[in-house]
């Protein structure tokens, strides 16, 4: 047995696990702090600053005072599952059994933790592509995966399918992906994911698929790769109440797959978290039922915002790539001439009073993503504008 | 595509006890099996949840107020410093608490002393991390602590011992010298402990629950587990927490962080509230729930079932089957759910034997078909209903004639 080791906060002693090596606090912590010290406007952390809408949360208040405050079903609450399945028909046309095929999980991070531990074997081999939302890597060490990485490259960061190719293998497990992207923006096109799915097929290889920012597509058609022919029995489809309906701290999320697939995930979720908060399920089940017309404007809303900070930050002096989805959009801060993309964070909170979110962490080589960082535009306007303003004011090219 | 299942979702069967709760409500019975309360939550709380629901306090969060007040808590309850920027995790529910702290501490291979019988989620959640679950037995018919059992448990490889006191499914509240000597364990072969505290609150006959971590040497090895859900009957909510050294609780909060981000922000805030409640909240909890504890043991040794343990904790009654009885656990469940329209929990499911339970000869692993938990977290009303239904049951000797 191994000795209490009495060592300073920096090592780890021997009584934590070996797998938390990759799980040290993270990067949106850190610059929040940083932000909230220096009194920066905080275009850092992805949650909006306005609130979600007024019927969902009217749901929520009935549904506590209706007294829905005990356990809901590990699964889900069955009028969720069905709102969910419903949505889904509307949004893909797949017609999926909200009894076997949904469940309902603590947000989509939740969704994706319980998916990787139910569905990987410790050393199975899970595909993903750089850059990615940082708890992908720390999820797939707690199931012991081994991870291949991709990197997406600018301008458009378009899938590089002979890569993919030569990369894939019948040893490979899963893939996983997300579209609308975080953090780059991107969508991936009818045509990449049309790629990935043969090669899925090919190899009969799972896919992952978080779908959380489906409804802040701009430029393109979101597509759901489970629709394609042959995938919906080899994919996990994975979205969340959260981004689409302002309430990101409700953390309820869900996860569809075939039935075997299903049960894998439910088990993980089941000593995960158990259950979901439920008078939060009730009230989700509502906002899912939404008239299109909230969807519409939603997307309208967005869409105002993004043109907004991406004209501004092309008139700072960014190189902006193109936000086609997701309420973030990445730009290369290299005409600044800082030396990489932690520096210019700093910096920019420090000397220019807004916040931004480094990629170098979403990356599986942190080279690779020195010269960019990651604005959000999940603020109101005036916030908006004043950060851009700020920009304006102090922010000088080299 | 069962190949593409992991290995540890294969070993897990889902939650029983859900499962006997669907078919008590295909049956309409009552339902005495899932520990959650059927009368509602204090309007104090509720109210401060749709308030901070009104107040826009939706987003992803972190509420230091409810680190401040477990730090007050457990200072007054069990006499520990603990500083409350860096030793607590929130988490969503003690379920997540605990299975971030056993993935926080447990590599493949280690080895994890449970107590049977044990709460089915522990063992789930070890396997699911890789760990191996090793049972030690408790002695009935009053669940005591056999040291010897104990001591022969632990290997060079046990990294972990696991409490849960007040005890799901027994009622049983570990006494100060069981404490000591698990304690004494703990801290001679350098393990550490993960407690499951959350019925806190409830415990009976001026009985105090002691937490394990406020024994010599054990602050700094031991992670508290425990929520809101049973102290304040929100068990939807899933506002949880994890109090540890801050290596630990550092640990705990990044896992968490990657598996949940937040618990529900709304439901933080409201926790605000309901740790502040008076003393005279506790006291009125613990007194309701002791007129149900006897009711319920009165009522059920009454119809014949052999009861020589009095829950001590918890809102459960391991109730025995008497010897006269020939059904199983499992078999009179289901009677009872058929014929009487009630559901409890056959306590088969609870008992694990593994290796270290080998000793155990065939004729004294027979008492672990002959246990049923029921729940009496219900209100009043319905527990009469269960005596009524359970009339109408009766044989000449005023028992229970589903046998």
């Amino acid at each position: 047995m191994a000795t209490v080791s009495h060592q300073n906060g920096t090592s780890h002693p021997s009584q934590v696990a070996k797998r938390l090596e990759k799980f040290k606090t993270t990067i949106f912590t850190q610059m929040s702090m940083l932000a909230a010290q220096h009194g920066a406007i905080n275009l850092g952390q992805g949650f909006p600053n306005f609130d979600g809408p007024e019927f969902v949360k009217e749901a929520a208040i009935q549904a506590i005072r209706d007294g829905k405050n005990q356990y809901a079903r590990g699964c889900g609450v069955p009028d969720l599952n069905l709102a969910i399945a419903d949505r889904f028909k509307k949004d893909t046309g797949l017609v999926v059994d909200p009894e076997k095929e949904v469940t309902v999980t603590t947000g989509c991070t939740e969704a994706i933790a319980a998916t990787m531990l139910g569905l990987i074997n410790p050393g199975e081999e899970v595909i993903l592509f750089a850059p990615y939302y940082d708890s992908y890597i720390a999820t797939l060490s707690m199931a012991g995966a081994k991870v291949k990485s991709i990197t997406l490259h600018p301008p458009d960061f378009s899938v590089p399918i002979e890569e993919l190719k030569s990369t894939m293998s019948k040893d490979t497990r899963a893939i996983l992906i997300n579209t609308p992207h975080n953090p780059t923006g991107k969508m991936f096109t009818p045509e990449e994911l049309k790629a990935i799915a043969a090669l899925c097929i090919e190899n009969d290889v799972l896919v992952f698929s978080d779908e959380v920012y489906d409804k802040l597509a701009f430029d393109m058609d979101h597509v759901s790769i489970a629709s394609l022919p042959g995938m919906f029995e080899r994919t996990v489809t994975m979205n969340s109440l959260g981004k689409t309906f302002s309430l990101t701290g409700w953390k309820i999320g869900w996860a569809i797959a075939p039935s075997h697939l299903t049960w894998g995930v439910r088990q993980a979720h089941a000593f995960l978290t158990f259950a979901s908060a439920t008078p939060m399920q009730w009230a989700a089940a509502a906002a899912l039922r939404a008239p299109d017309s909230y969807f519409v404007e939603l997307k309208r809303d967005y869409r105002a915002k993004r043109d907004i900070l991406v004209q501004g930050l092309k008139d700072v002096g960014f190189k902006v790539f193109p936000a086609s989805g997701t309420y973030f959009v990445i730009v290369d801060h290299s005409p600044f001439g800082l030396e990489n993309d932690v520096a210019f964070c700093e910096y920019l909170i420090k000397e220019v009073g807004v916040a931004a979110i480094p990629t170098s962490v979403f990356y599986f080589n942190p080279e690779d993503g020195k010269n960019l960082v990651r604005f959000t535009f999940c603020k109101d306007e005036e916030t908006l504008r004043a950060a851009v303003e700020r920009m304006k004011q102090k922010l000088k090219r080299k | 595509m069962e190949g593409k299942l992991s290995h540890a979702a294969k070993k897990i069967t889902l939650s029983s006890i859900q499962e006997l709760s669907h078919l008590a409500q295909r049956c309409n019975a009552i339902n005495l099996a899932e520990g959650f309360p059927d009368f509602p939550a204090p309007p104090h709380i509720k109210n401060a949840a749709v308030s901070a629901i009104n107040s826009d306090l939706n987003q992803y969060r972190h509420v230091q107020g409810v680190c401040d007040l477990l730090a007050k808590a457990v200072k007054e309850m069990h006499g520990l410093d603990i500083d409350p920027l860096t030793d607590v995790a929130i988490c969503c529910g003690q379920s997540e608490a605990f299975a971030a702290a056993i993935f926080a501490t447990i590599d493949p291979g280690d080895e994890v002393i449970l107590f049977d019988p044990s709460y089915e989620t522990y063992e789930g959640c070890v396997a699911l991390a890789g760990g191996v679950p090793i049972h030690v037995p408790l002695d009935p018919p009053q669940w005591t602590l056999d040291t010897s059992k104990l001591l022969r448990s632990f290997t060079e490889r046990t990294k972990v011992v696991v409490l849960n006191s007040p005890h799901n499914p027994t009622g049983k509240v570990f006494t100060k010298e069981e404490l000591e000597i698990i304690a004494g364990e703990c801290c001679r072969r350098n393990c550490l402990a993960i407690t499951d505290e959350v019925y806190e609150h409830i415990t009976y006959d001026s009985l105090k629950h002691l937490s394990l971590a406020s024994f010599p040497g054990m602050q700094e090895r031991t992670v508290i587990t425990s929520s809101l859900s049973k102290s304040f009957s929100v068990t939807g909510w899933r506002v949880g927490w994890a109090i540890a050294p801050a290596v630990l609780a550092s640990a705990i909060q990044n896992i968490h962080a990657r598996v949940t981000d937040c618990a529900p922000a709304p439901f933080q805030e409201a926790a605000l509230t309901a740790l502040r409640s008076p003393p005279e909240y506790f006291e009125s909890l613990r007194r309701d729930y002791q007129s149900k504890r006897d009711y319920i043991v009165k009522l059920l040794a009454g119809v014949g079932f052999k009861i020589e343990f009095i829950p001590q904790g918890s809102f459960f009654l391991f109730a025995e089957l008497p010897d006269n009885w020939s059904l199983s656990d499992v078999e009179f469940v289901k009677k009872l759910i058929l014929e009487a329209g009630v559901v409890a929990v056959p306590g088969q499911g609870f008992f694990h034997t593994d290796l270290s339970s080998n000793e155990v000869s065939k004729i004294n692993c027979h008492y672990q078909k002959r246990y049923v938990r029921f729940a009496f977290c219900k209100s009043d009303a319905t527990l009469t209903m269960v005596a009524e239904r359970l009339s109408k049951l009766l044989d000449e000797q005023e028992h229970l004639a589903l046998h």
